[in-house]
């Protein structure tokens, strides 16, 4: 099942928790931009998918570290110059254009694709971010400057000096509901499965005839 | 990762090309048929001796072309989804028709009907031919469905002449396999 061996050039932390982690592209490492690779260890395999851009020289991705984890706090501790057994690319949670708005949901480290698809050149979507923390609000910016619609669903107590997009509290099924009418869209769901089985059921009873594309993490 | 979705419990399901679809709905039966065939083949080829090497070869490259089948027919025609999918081709056929071929011409002439069973491997394979045979009429119905989005028929004609290949390749595996038992065939006596 290994297919390739990346060896880790740089990581740097984004938040207390999560870190982003690049390593040197291997060749023939072609991918789809929201598509994943299997880190293999020993028996066990841990999904993580890519940032992009696809063209780049490295490979990042951003991970949180799962305290007591099996494999998130060997990649929180690896060097560079470290080597890791993947999987090929793999994976169908692809964007593919439609007439309908694109709404992506995403909480925590499920951002990871929808960076991926912006980085690909996809704009004029609209996203839903689902965090703790305003901190966990990962690459806010350069997602914010290419979508519709940039919308953070803070589910912690708001800092005092937060200056981010106007976020709606509570769980992102509570964001989704006030900030999208019914109409035709095709959402894009990546994060924890309480998330999307969530979302599921409001976009099966408030949004018919929707498309959905799920991804989840765990 | 957990297997268990929780996201079917309101009697939908989800295509891959990511339409919302009552689990009745006639792509989720015919890809869902394909799925249950790709388990009797599973079964079959768990139950085989050792000495079985190639035919369990050859069970897996089915089992992998009825995934690439399943994947193609849990998306819609029109979805962007269908371009990173693998069809399945007329020369998938062809490879099933030399398997057919080479089983036939190792077995006597047939003059009646065979009770399907014998052997518990060509009972397998007899199971196999019969979820092979209620897919293609899932996947048949499917086809001469109209498509929601659009109009346009979905051409499944490949994956119909597969299926209906694949059922008797299983036809003669399963006679084959009571040969090589010998057991024999279990002619109907009416
Ligand atoms: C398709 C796919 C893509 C993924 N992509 C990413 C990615 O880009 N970035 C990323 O950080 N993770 C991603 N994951 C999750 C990742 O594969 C691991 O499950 C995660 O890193 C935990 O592994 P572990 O061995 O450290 O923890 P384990 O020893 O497996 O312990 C798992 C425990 O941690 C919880 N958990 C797992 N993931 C998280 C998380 N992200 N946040 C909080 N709790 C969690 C689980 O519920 C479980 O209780 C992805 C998973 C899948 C299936």
């Amino acid at each position: 099942m290994t297919e390739f061996t990346l060896e880790v050039a740089e990581r740097h932390w984004l938040s207390e928790e999560t870190f982003e982690i690049r390593f040197v592209r291997p060749p023939g490492f072609d991918y789809l931009p929201g598509q994943k690779v299997g880190f293999v260890d020993g028996a066990a395999r841990r999904d993580y998918t890519m940032l992009g851009p696809v063209a780049a020289g490295h490979l990042s991705f951003c991970v949180r570290l799962v305290p007591g984890g099996r494999f998130s706090p060997k990649l929180a501790a690896a060097r560079r110059g470290d080597r890791f057994a993947v999987t090929a690319p793999f994976g169908f949670f692809t964007f593919a254009p439609s007439p309908r708005q694109a709404v992506w949901v995403a909480t925590g480290t499920g951002i990871a694709p929808f960076v991926a698809f912006v980085r690909a050149g996809v704009r004029g979507f609209d996203l839903l971010h689902g965090v703790r923390s305003p901190r966990g609000l990962y690459y806010r910016e350069e997602l914010a400057r290419a979508g519709r619609r940039y919308r953070p669903c803070i589910s912690g107590p708001l800092p005092d000096d937060y200056d981010g997009p106007s976020p709606f509290g509570g769980r992102v099924g509570d964001g989704l509901r006030a900030g999208w009418p019914p109409g035709d869209y095709d959402f894009y769901l990546c994060g924890r499965g309480e998330m999307i089985r969530d979302l599921l059921a409001i976009i099966d009873s408030r949004y018919e005839g929707a498309h959905v594309h799920t991804e989840r993490f765990y | 990762m957990k297997i268990y979705t929780q996201t079917g419990d309101r009697g939908k399901t989800g295509l891959l090309s990511g339409e919302r679809v009552a689990k009745d709905n006639a792509r989720i039966q015919a890809y869902g048929d394909v799925d249950e065939l790709n388990a009797v083949i599973g079964a079959l080829a768990a139950s085989l001796g050792t000495e079985d090497d190639r035919l369990r070869e050859q069970l897996e490259a089915i089992q992998s072309d009825l995934m690439h089948a399943g994947a193609w027919l849990a998306a819609t025609p029109e979805s962007a989804s269908r371009a990173q999918l693998h069809p399945v081709t007329d020369a998938h056929c062809r490879a099933l028709e030399a398997a057919i071929d080479h089983l036939q011409n190792q077995l006597p002439e047939l003059r009646s009907f065979v009770l399907p069973g014998g052997h518990p491997r060509a009972a397998w394979a007899h199971l196999a031919r019969t979820v092979c045979r209620r897919a293609e009429r899932w996947v048949v119905h499917l086809m001469q469905q109209p498509q929601s989005g659009g109009p346009a028929a979905d051409d499944l004609g490949t994956i119909i002449a597969y299926i209906n290949r694949l059922s008797d390749y299983f036809f003669v595996l399963a006679r084959h396999l009571n040969h090589q038992a010998g057991t024999g065939d279990r002619l109907w006596r009416p």
